[in-house]
């Protein structure tokens, strides 16, 4: 454990903190790390084998639990308890997802773990829209390298040399579970119409790996995992980084403000204790926020001084802009051709084991969006929820034997087609301080705007639309009353929990708030090391990406920090 | 449900849940009486007031709390539910009723519960009971049987199905009926079986594909 003085504050503990904190501390820097929300053990808290007739309302999703009883998110939500946010006026629906526990969103998400493409990091010169990250995928490339082998990320093939969808060199991952019957199925038609389908990049070791322990091929990622056989910051990242002696980490400690010193650097960071309302000031040699996309901005633009009136690093007034998420959609079909398959055990690896990379890049113009989707594809005999009265129609009255019969028939019959798209960053979308509402410690709470462009709308249309064809080959029933309009079918923003760049990097003070590594233009011992940083939003799920800028940064500051030049 | 002969009243529903975790209820309760005769514990109903609180953000998953809030359906209520439950899903050779695996005090669980979902079907579930309780619940099997088959096309009967269905088949007894076989520690995934894929292929060649 380390004690003052501290060369480093880091604010958060998920992705972000998470590897900034693995890297500093092996680096010999002595870091304090706060936490919002509570301890959380992983090893002790996590319900694996449990089922759902042993949970309340058995495991049903309450307010209370929206991802169900078992959903590892402890104290969070769409809604955290004393913590409001807002949505502006006029603005469509914004929803965001925190939670208030150690870790972070890494213990329940969903463990895709797909790297941006060469394409991805130049979105703009590729069709004139957006912005270029000031970085390119072989900058980044040597940094995905390493967070895959630090994690455990499954989905090894061959080479395919698939456009902007980047095959990891040998060695990165291990194999995918094999495909179960329902994927063997989907995959068909897929490939009927040209489309590949191709190993899912899954955050789950599935093979040997040193220090680690294999999956078990058994109960929920969700749930979060006890023996570390996912990638969770509290099982991959926090252990070796206190096992250094080098890591402080406070509980409880919900930051909302940078201070700074005469000189104008960060010298520390205030915090409030979220269960006893205490204020603390606490001091370091630099600042590194990794909070969530959202709570970074919240603390930049509540952060105001004499030198920053409108938040630190908000001069130019882009602190919340660009604020994005992924376009998501989903229909989900029933297929008589899987009716009374013979009982399968497909628990598999937790992740899908394949997916659909996006195909139309050279046809985008005849499509009529800008930028595409991948597929995410889920099925099978899962351990049954209070859902399965869902898999018989709607008109179907039956009772007894004929009940039973049909459910045995129909149970593993029906699958989920998921698109998760790109966003067009605009200027429509951003978050600011509201100018009234404040949390149950008076802090100022985060206002939010959304509006989805034309390229979001159409592309979802687009989504339903294949949806519906592949059901069709495949012989199946979709779901009744499926939207096609694409303003409709669209998810509401923040609904896909990946919001991203509200402190977007670049090349200079007048386009961004960071540098390539996070370095904040105003003040330059204040770093960013979480999905604040992105410059676009990418189909592909940010956790990865989120941890390579991280360790990349974080490997940056630390050789500043070996110059004495923070 | 046991139809022994057509001028027996069913069997009456021994409430699966523990005498000590019903007086906690009864505790937050407080106006409740309990009839504790052969173990069977009858809840009266709710004294208005406040809605009881949930298991909250941050309840104990592992092992998993017990849902916190008091019982409200009656003894006819449950008693009801019963034999509904098991009209649905009845014993069979090889499985059990619906009521065997506790079904009714799930029922009462889900309708008591403070949350939207929860007291959206209350209403629905509670009166659809009453409206039944005294045919089924009464000797004359003729009744009863009329009472049931009236039930299908009603938005209760509906509900009421797709909760007895959710509380049976999270248990491991309809694990067993529906045929899911997973949740246990495997050191690899094989993924299907040769039968299993020669069942697809002949299902995909039948689509052209």
């Amino acid at each position: 454990m380390a004690t003052e003085p501290y060369d480093v504050i880091i604010v958060g503990s998920g992705a972000g903190g998470g590897m900034s904190a693995y890297h500093l501390t092996k680096s010999g820097l002595k870091v304090l790390m706060l936490e919002a929300g509570r301890h959380y053990d992983p090893v002790k808290e996590t319900p694996m084998f449990n089922i759902n007739a042993e949970a309340p309302l058995r495991g049903a999703s309450t307010p209370d639990k929206p991802f169900g009883f078992y959903d590892a998110t402890v104290d969070g939500g769409w809604e955290v308890p004393n913590e409001p946010y807002t949505v502006a006026e006029g603005s469509e629906p914004f929803i965001w997802w925190r939670p208030r526990m150690l870790g972070g969103r890494t213990n329940h998400w969903g463990r895709i773990a797909l790297r941006f493409g060469e394409l991805d990091f130049k979105p703009y010169s590729r069709d004139g829209l957006g912005y270029d990250w000031p970085i390119t995928y072989d900058d980044l490339a040597p940094w995905y390298d390493k967070t895959e082998k630090l994690i455990g990320v499954s989905g090894a093939a061959p080479a395919r040399g698939l456009l902007n969808t980047p095959d990891s060199p040998p060695g990165c991952l291990m194999e995918s579970a094999p495909p179960r019957a329902f994927e063997i199925f989907y995959e068909r038609a897929f490939r009927a119409m040209g489309i590949p389908v191709i190993p899912m990049h899954g955050a789950v070791v599935t093979g040997q790996m040193e220090g680690r322990n294999t999956c078990v091929f058994a109960t929920p990622c969700g749930r979060g995992c006890a023996i570390g056989a996912n990638f969770q910051s509290t099982t991959v990242l926090l252990p070796p980084a206190m096992a250094t002696g080098n890591l402080t980490i406070t509980t409880d400690a919900l930051v909302y403000q940078v201070d700074l010193d005469k000189a104008g650097k960060a010298k520390g960071v205030t915090y409030v204790n979220r269960k006893t309302g205490e204020h603390h000031s606490v001091t370091a040699r630099s600042v590194v926020l990794a909070a969530g996309s959202g709570e970074t901005a919240r603390i930049l633009l509540n952060s105001k001084s004499a030198s920053f009136p409108n938040g630190l690093c908000n001069t130019e007034g882009m602190v919340g802009r660009y604020l994005m998420d992924s376009v998501g959609t989903g229909v989900s079909g029933q297929f008589a051709s899987l009716e009374g398959l013979p009982p399968t055990n497909d628990d598999g690896q937790g992740t899908q084991h394949t997916y659909v990379p996006w195909w139309g890049y050279e046809k985008q113009k005849a499509l009529g969006f800008a930028r595409g989707y991948h597929i995410e594809i889920g099925g099978g005999r899962r351990m049954p929820s209070m859902g399965l009265a869902g898999i018989i129609p709607d008109d179907e009255t039956s009772v007894g034997d004929a009940l039973r019969q049909k459910l045995r028939n129909r149970y593993g019959s029906v699958i989920s087609f998921d698109g998760r798209g790109e966003m067009i960053p605009n200027d429509d979308c951003y978050c600011e301080i509201d100018p009234t509402a404040k949390d149950k410690w008076g802090i100022p709470v985060l206002r939010f705007h959304w509006k989805w462009g034309e390229h979001e709308t159409n592309q979802a249309a687009h989504a339903v639309k294949t949806f519906l064809e592949v059901i069709d080959k495949l012989g199946g029933t979709p779901e009744p009353n499926v939207e096609t309009d694409g303003r409709k079918a669209i998810s509401k923003g923040g609904e896909m929990i990946h919001e991203i760049g509200t402190v977007r990097m670049g090349h200079n003070e007048k386009d961004s708030v960071v540098n390539q590594y996070g370095q904040s233009w105003a003040v330059p011992n204040l770093f960013v090391m979480d999905g604040a940083v992105m410059v676009s939003s990418p189909d592909k799920n940010p956790t990865l990406s989120i941890l390579a800028l991280a360790w990349r940064s974080a490997d940056n500051m630390a050789t500043f920090a070996k110059q004495g030049a923070i | 449900m046991t139809d022994k002969s057509p001028e027996t009243a069913p069997d009456p529903y021994v409430s699966k849940i523990d005498r000590r975790t019903a007086l906690t209820w009864i505790g937050v309760v407080g106006a409740a009486t309990a009839a504790a005769a052969a173990g069977v514990v009858v809840y009266g109903p709710k004294s208005g007031g406040a809605e009881a609180k949930g298991y909250g953000t941050d309840p104990k998953l592992n092992p998993p709390v017990k849902a916190p809030w008091p019982r409200i359906m009656s003894h006819d209520q449950l008693q009801t539910a019963a034999i509904l439950a098991d009209h649905i899903l009845p014993a069979t050779a090889t499985a059990s009723s619906a009521s065997a695996l506790g079904v009714p005090d799930f029922v009462n669980e889900w309708v008591s519960a403070p949350y939207p979902d929860q007291l959206k079907d209350r209403p629905i579930i509670l009166e659809g009971l009453n409206a039944i309780a005294r045919d089924v619940m009464g000797k004359d099997a003729g009744k009863r049987a009329a009472a049931l088959a009236a039930l299908p096309g009603q938005a209760f009967f509906k509900r009421f199905r797709a909760l007895t269905i959710g509380a049976y088949y999270t248990t491991e007894a309809g694990f067993k009926d529906v045929g899911y076989i997973g949740n246990v520690a495997r050191a690899a995934d094989p993924g299907p079986s040769d039968e299993v894929k020669a069942v697809l292929e002949r299902e995909l060649q039948k689509l052209g594909l």
